[in-house]
C-alpha cells in the first residue's frame, strides 16, 4: 500500500488512524479483565450495604474525590500515615473507583473507625471547628436534608447489572450466605432495600439524631467502613506482593 | 492456522506482536517520508497548501506580518 | 502557483462590502466559525473566572460560603468542563470548520444546519452539563462528569461532527490533505472512542440522571486515565497541533519548515499516546508490568513532541525579527515553547521515582496548567487574533495591537506565576510528606503541609487572576474589532445608496 494513497484517501486515514490510537489501549486495559491475575482473594471485601451505598453517592455529588484519595501506595510514610497499602480486591465493588488524583486533603482509604461517629459530623459540619488550620469547605447541608432512598432498590439492581452480588433471588441470597455470613446477606438482599436502610440508619447514632434519616447519617456511614473490611492481621506480606 | 490463533490469544504473545508490528510499519513510513528525491519535492509541495486560497483582502492582522501570503 | 486560477476565480465570491454578507451563495461557511469562536471566549472567560474562584478556595476557604453549588467539590468540574470542552471545545470546532473549508477548497457538508446542529447541541451539552454539576448531578469520572442522558446527546453531536468534517474532505478540490487536517481526524476519532468506552454505565432507571460506571476498581482506574490522559493527547494536543500547522504558517507568512517531518511527527504522535495513560496510577493497585510500558511509552513520547515544537519554531526560521513587530507570533511561539516545556516534564513525571514523590500533589496541577494555559489556551489565542478580523472581513486586522502586547504579557506573567507557585507547593509537599525525624517518626502531620502551601497557593491564585484579566482584554478587544467591522459596512452602504441616489 502506497502512503500516498493514505495522503489522498480520507477513508483510508481514517481505518488506518483508528487502528493505530487503539491498539495502545487494547494492550494495557484488556489483559485487566483477567481478573484472576490482576485482583487478589482477599476474605472481607463485601458489596456496599444501602445506607453505605447512598454515603457513596453522596461522595461522588460532592465531588470529594476532587481532593481525597481512597489508594494508598506501598511506602513507608503513607503506611505510618494511613495504613496497609490499598488493594486492588478493596475497590473491586466501586462503581466508578474512587482512588483519585490529587490530595489537597489526606488519603481517607482507611479511614473507618479512626474517628468517632460524633467527630465525622462535627468535621463534616464545620471542620475548622476541629482542625483549625483545615482549608476544607463545611458541609452542613448534609445534616440539614433528608436522605432521599425511594429508589434505593433500583440503584441496586443497577449495580447488580455491572456485577455487584446483590441479591433478587432466593439462590443469589444463599450464595451471599456462603460468602458473607447470614446477616450480611440480609442487608445485601435487593427486596429487603428500603427496610435495610431505615434499619441501619436508626441502629446506630450516626448523625446525633435517631429519628430523622439525614444524608449525614449515609454519609458518615460510608465513611465509617472505608478500608475496614480486609483483616491484614490474617495475611503475611508476601502473599499480596504476589500480585503487584 | 488456530495454533497460531491460540498463539496470538496470548497476550504475553500478542503484546510483543502488535509492538513489532507496529515498530515496523512506523520504520517503513519514517524511511517512506524521508527517501527518494522527487518524494521529497512532491511532499515538501503540501506545505504551501494553506497559501494556495489566499483570497481575503486583508493583510497581516497588524505590522505587515501576512507580506509572505501568495 | 498552479492553484491561483482557483483562487482567484472564487475571490469574487468573498465578502461583499455593499451588504457585508456574501454573495449568493458564499464559497465558505464562515458563519458556524464565527459563533464558535464567539462561544469559545465566552465559555473560557467563565470557565477561567470558575478556576480563579476555586484556587481562591483553597487559599481562603470562606470563599464556599457553605452554600453546596458553589463548593470546590462541585465547582472544580465546572472549570474543568467550561474550559476544556466549552473553551477549548468550540476553538476547535471553530479553527477546525474554518481549516477544512480553507484547505480544501470546499464548503463545509451538511449545508447550513447540519452544522448547526453541531454548534447548538454542543453549547447545550456544555451549559446543562456545568448547571446539573452545580446541582449535584455527576459521573464522578474526572473531566468526564456529564450524566448519562448528556454523553449520549454528545454522542449524537460528535457523529454529526465527524460527518461534516470528513465529507467535507471528501468532496475536497486539492488532491492531498493537508496535515492540519490529519491531526483534527485523529482527534474527532479518538475522542469519539474515548467518550463512548469511558463513559460505558447502568443507569439507575430512565428517569434518573444518575447512574454506576460498569466497570469497577482496577479496570475502571484503567479506563478513566486510558480516557484521561487521551483527552489530553488527543483533545488538548493533536487537535491543537492541527490549529499550529494552519495558523502559525499563515500568521508568519511562511510555510510550515519541514512538511515530511510533520507527516512523521503525526503517526508517531497518533501510535504513543494511547500508551502512556497509565502513568497516572504508578504505585496504585495496577499490576506493575502495565506502570512500567506506561513510563517507557511516555519517555519516547518526547520524540514526536519535540518534533513538532520545533517543526513549529523553526517555521519561523529567517524571519524571527516577526517576533518582535507583532505579537500574535509572540503568542504563537510562546505557546509552543510551553508545548515543549511540559512535554519534557510530562515524560520527567512519568518516571516511577519521580512519581512517588510528584502524584496526588500540586506538581501535578501546575504540569497539567503549563500545558493548558501555556500550549493550549496561548495557541487558541494566537489563532483567534489571526481569524476574527479574516472572518469578519476587517482590513486592517484587530481593533488595537496594542491591547494584544498586553493581554499576551497579562497570560505570560499568569502563567509564570501559576506553575513556579505550585513547583513550590507540590514538591514541597512531597518532600514533606516523606520527611522523617531521627527517631523514624513522620517529620510532619498532613495540616502542616496544608498550612506551607497557603502562601504559594495565593500566589497562584493572583497568577489565575491575571491570566482571566488577559482574556477579558482580548474579549474587549475582539468586540470592538466586530463593532468596528460592522460600522464600516454602514458606513459604506450609506455611501453607496447616497451614490445611486445622485
Amino acid at each position: 500500500m502506497k502512503h500516498e494513497s493514505v495522503e489522498i484517501n480520507a477513508g483510508l486515514l481514517i481505518v488506518l488512524t483508528l487502528v493505530v490510537i487503539s491498539i495502545g489501549g487494547l494492550v494495557e486495559i484488556v489483559p485487566l479483565f483477567h481478573i484472576k491475575d490482576t485482583v487478589e482473594e482477599v476474605k472481607g471485601v463485601r458489596p456496599y450495604t444501602p445506607l453505605e451505598l447512598r454515603g457513596r453517592d453522596l461522595y461522588i455529588r460532592e465531588g470529594c474525590y476532587a481532593c481525597h484519595s481512597q489508594m494508598i501506595r506501598p511506602f513507608r510514610d503513607e503506611y505510618l500515615r494511613y495504613g496497609h497499602y490499598s488493594l486492588a480486591a478493596e475497590s473491586k465493588y466501586d462503581h466508578p473507583f474512587q482512588w483519585g488524583s490529587k490530595r489537597t486533603g489526606p488519603d481517607i482509604a482507611r479511614l473507618g473507625e479512626k474517628y468517632s461517629d460524633q467527630w465525622q459530623t462535627q468535621h463534616l459540619v464545620k471542620p475548622q471547628a476541629l482542625v483549625p488550620e483545615s482549608i476544607m469547605p463545611p458541609y452542613p447541608w448534609l445534616l440539614k436534608n433528608e436522605l432521599m432512598y425511594t429508589d434505593i432498590e433500583n440503584r441496586m439492581k443497577a449495580l447488580k447489572a455491572t456485577g455487584v452480588p446483590y441479591s433478587l433471588t432466593a439462590e443469589e441470597y444463599q450464595a451471599n450466605v456462603t460468602n458473607f455470613g447470614q446477616p450480611m446477606a440480609d442487608k445485601l438482599h435487593i427486596p429487603n432495600g428500603k427496610a435495610t436502610l431505615e434499619a441501619e440508619a436508626k441502629g446506630r447514632n450516626w448523625d446525633g439524631d435517631k429519628e430523622r434519616i439525614t444524608e449525614m447519617d449515609a454519609m458518615v456511614a460510608y465513611l465509617q467502613m472505608l478500608g475496614t473490611l480486609v483483616d491484614f492481621k490474617k495475611y503475611d506480606q508476601g502473599y499480596f506482593a504476589s500480585f503487584r | 492456522m488456530s495454533d497460531l490463533w491460540m498463539w496470538l490469544g496470548n497476550l504475553t504473545n500478542s503484546k510483543v506482536t502488535a509492538l513489532l508490528i507496529f515498530f515496523t510499519s512506523f520504520v517503513v513510513i519514517v524511511l517512506y517520508v524521508y527517501s527518494g528525491k522527487k518524494r521529497k519535492v512532491r511532499l515538501e509541495s503540501y506545505k504551501d497548501i494553506p497559501f494556495v486560497d489566499d483570497h481575503d483582502k486583508i493583510p497581516g492582522s497588524s505590522a505587515g506580518s501576512n507580506k509572505g501570503d501568495n | 502557483m498552479t492553484m491561483s486560477t482557483t483562487a482567484g476565480t472564487v475571490a469574487g465570491a468573498q465578502a461583499n462590502p455593499v451588504t457585508g454578507k456574501a454573495a449568493a451563495v458564499e464559497q465558505y461557511n464562515y458563519d458556524i466559525v464565527k459563533k464558535f469562536a464567539i462561544m469559545s471566549l465566552v465559555w473560557g472567560v467563565l470557565g477561567m473566572f470558575a478556576g480563579v474562584w476555586i484556587a481562591s478556595e483553597l487559599a481562603w476557604p470562606f470563599l464556599n460560603f457553605d452554600v453546596a453549588e458553589i463548593t470546590f467539590g462541585r465547582l472544580r468540574p465546572v472549570h474543568t468542563t467550561l474550559v476544556i470542552f466549552g473553551f477549548g471545545g468550540s476553538a476547535l470546532f471553530a479553527t477546525s470548520y474554518y481549516i477544512v473549508q480553507r484547505t480544501c477548497q470546499a464548503r463545509l457538508w451538511g449545508g447550513r444546519w447540519l452544522a448547526e446542529f453541531t454548534f447548538w447541541g454542543w453549547q447545550v451539552g456544555v451549559g446543562a452539563g456545568v448547571l446539573l454539576y452545580m446541582m449535584g448531578f455527576t459521573q464522578g469520572r474526572e473531566y468526564a462528569e456529564f450524566v448519562w442522558p448528556l454523553d449520549i446527546a454528545i454522542t449524537v453531536v460528535w457523529v454529526a461532527y465527524f460527518l461534516v468534517f470528513t465529507m467535507t474532505l471528501v468532496k475536497r478540490s486539492q488532491p492531498h490533505i493537508y496535515v492540519a487536517n490529519w491531526f483534527f481526524m485523529a482527534f474527532i476519532l479518538a475522542t469519539a472512542l474515548l467518550h463512548i468506552f469511558n463513559n460505558l454505565a447502568v443507569p439507575v432507571s430512565f428517569t434518573s440522571l444518575e447512574s454506576y460506571s460498569l466497570f469497577s476498581g482496577v479496570q475502571d482506574a484503567m479506563t478513566q486515565w486510558w480516557y484521561g490522559h487521551n483527552a489530553v493527547g488527543f483533545f488538548l494536543t493533536a487537535a491543537f497541533l492541527g490549529m499550529m500547522y494552519y495558523f502559525v504558517p499563515k500568521q508568519a507568512g511562511r510555510p510550515i519548515y519541514s512538511y515530511r517531518l510533520s507527516i512523521v511527527h503525526f503517526w508517531a504522535l497518533s501510535f504513543l499516546y494511547m500508551w502512556v495513560g497509565t502513568h497516572h496510577l504508578h504505585w496504585t493497585a495496577i499490576p506493575d508490568w502495565t506502570s512500567t510500558l506506561a513510563a517507557t511509552f511516555s519517555i519516547l513520547l518526547l520524540l514526536p513532541s519535540w518534533g513538532g515544537m520545533i517543526n513549529g519554531v523553526m517555521t519561523l526560521s529567517g524571519a524571527w525579527d516577526k517576533l518582535r513587530t507583532d505579537p500574535i507570533i509572540l503568542f504563537m511561539i510562546t505557546s509552543l515553547s510551553f508545548y515543549g516545556m511540559s512535554t519534557f516534564e510530562g515524560p520527567l513525571m512519568s518516571l516511577k521515582s519521580v512519581n512517588a514523590l510528584s502524584h496526588y500533589t500540586d506538581w501535578t496541577v501546575g504540569h497539567v496548567h503549563s500545558g493548558a494555559l501555556g500550549w493550549v489556551a496561548m495557541i487558541t489565542f494566537g489563532s483567534f487574533y489571526h481569524l476574527i478580523p479574516r472572518l469578519w472581513g476587517v482590513a486592517k486586522g484587530m481593533h488595537s495591537t496594542k491591547l494584544i502586547y498586553v493581554h499576551f504579557w497579562l497570560a505570560t506573567i499568569g502563567i509564570v506565576l501559576y506553575i513556579s507557585s505550585l513547583w513550590v507547593a507540590g514538591i514541597g509537599q512531597g518532600l514533606m510528606l516523606r520527611a522523617f525525624d531521627e527517631y523514624g517518626n513522620l517529620g510532619y502531620t498532613f495540616i502542616e503541609t496544608v498550612t506551607f502551601m497557603h502562601l504559594p497557593y495565593v500566589v497562584r491564585a493572583i497568577g489565575g487572576m491575571f491570566f482571566l484579566a488577559g482574556i477579558i482584554l482580548m474579549v474587549y478587544n475582539v468586540y470592538m474589532t466586530i463593532a468596528g467591522a460592522k460600522r464600516s459596512v454602514e458606513v459604506d452602504v450609506t455611501a453607496r445608496s447616497a451614490a445611486v441616489a445622485r
